[in-house]
């Protein structure tokens, strides 16, 4: 009896949970596309700083990357096609923690350039790769739930539906 | 059959269908919402890319380079020594400032004993950290037309003496041609300065920078060898001194 109790309170519980995770990873996302998106030259500088791809293709990639944030944040807002918007958002997550990973794994002394323009880091201050892999798998964690509980209140999916 | 029977039946059918339909509609905005998230992410990337490439159409087409600049117009050469230093510093970077201030002298020997080159690259990479006004930029704009009025190695030192703190507002325009009158320079430094004259070009030193690999400011390279110190760390003079002579050979 208990535990339908619970499993019910659950199941009104979960809405909620996923709301806060998609509205949490939409801010991520908007924020990180914003800060990079008035300079595209730095972010594309901040491409190259992991020295994965040549200058030209780290231009480019620098350049699309903040209005993909930015568009994938705005689609988050608005919850449209949830699950698939969480799906790329986790794509690009882990994405982003490979590269962290592979400039650790060499050694690179750099700045993420996860919310700043990034780059070389200044003499004397030591990457934070550790806590910035934890903080995208925190992200990681909100797209997770969105992918096995992709029902949210107050989404464009949940009008499409005729939900209220 | 009773009739209460065939009452419940045609009420089960009614639910089914019912269900099948609601199941339909969903898959239907399932479908139309996945089209229109991949959509806009493919919108989203090209508007990047478009901004992208119009921004190196107007780079390449409106940047005014300075005439005395050498190695592709992107660096100012100070003395006829045979070995080339190329440093690349930012004018808001404090670790260029120490540089300067450990260094700053041992190059002047160098150059004054006629055993090197020095190539100063004035990039741009922290145009972020002067609250918007772009201190960077308008530093080097400014020093490529000290250059242009042969004045670059004065200027580029009075800067260093006045650098403004990282996350201020950096100098003002009025500020940087006050500095300029200070080492001699005038009214042609001061429109230059107004109209941002160089600014464009900085971009251009900026991305070749890029282009070389290097990321952070400052960056010492030896004849053609990237210089660091301990620990991957600044130079400092006598590592300086040493690769010196060691690329007199």
């Amino acid at each position: 009896m208990e535990t339908r109790q619970l499993s019910a309170r659950m199941t009104a519980a979960w809405p909620w949970i996923s709301t806060v995770a998609r509205l949490g990873l939409a801010a991520v996302f908007l924020t990180a596309g914003l800060l990079k998106v008035n300079d595209l030259a730095a972010s594309g500088r901040a491409v190259n700083a992991y020295r994965l791809m040549s200058y030209d293709t780290a231009k480019v990639v620098g350049a699309v990357q903040p209005f993909l944030e930015i568009a994938l944040g705005l689609l988050l807002l608005i919850g449209l096609a949830v699950r698939l918007s969480a799906g790329i958002a986790a794509l690009l997550l882990v994405i982003f923690i490979a590269g962290i990973v592979s400039a650790w794994a060499r050694g690179l002394q750099i700045d993420c350039g996860c919310f700043s323009k990034g780059g070389d880091l200044a003499a004397g201050r030591t990457a934070q790769y550790g806590l910035e892999i934890l903080r995208d798998v925190g992200f990681l964690v909100l797209a997770g739930i969105l992918l096995v509980k992709p029902r949210t209140r107050f989404s464009l999916d949940g009008l499409l539906m005729g939900e209220r | 059959m009773s009739k209460a029977q065939r009452e419940r039946d045609r009420a089960a059918a009614r639910r089914i269908v019912e269900q099948q339909k609601a199941a339909a509609k969903r898959r239907r905005v399932t479908v139309w919402t996945s089209v229109a998230v991949v959509a806009v992410l493919v919108i989203a990337g090209l508007i990047g890319w478009g901004v992208y490439a119009n921004q190196n159409k107007t780079d390449a087409s409106s940047v005014a380079t300075p005439s005395v600049a050498v190695d592709d117009g992107t660096a100012f050469a100070v003395g006829t020594g045979p070995v080339t230093i190329d440093l690349y510093e930012d004018f808001m970077c404090p670790i260029c400032h120490q540089f300067e201030t450990d260094s700053g002298a041992t190059l002047n020997q160098l150059v004054a004993d006629k055993k090197v080159t020095v190539r100063y690259h004035t990039v741009a990479i922290l145009d972020d950290a002067s609250n918007g006004t772009k201190y960077s930029t308008r530093a080097a704009g400014a020093a490529a037309e000290a250059a242009q009025e042969g004045k670059f190695k004065e200027y580029h030192d009075v800067l260093y003496a006045n650098q403004p703190e990282e996350n201020s507002d950096g100098l003002t325009d009025a500020k940087l041609i006050d500095l300029g009158k200070s080492v001699g320079l005038g009214d042609a430094f001061a429109t230059a300065v107004n109209n941002k004259t160089y600014d464009a070009w900085v971009a251009k030193v900026t991305d070749t920078f890029a282009s070389r690999g290097f990321n952070g400011t400052p960056t010492v390279v030896v004849n053609g060898k990237q210089l660091q110190g301990a620990n991957g760390g600044v130079p400092t003079h006598d590592d300086l001194t040493k690769a010196v002579e060691a690329a007199e050979g």
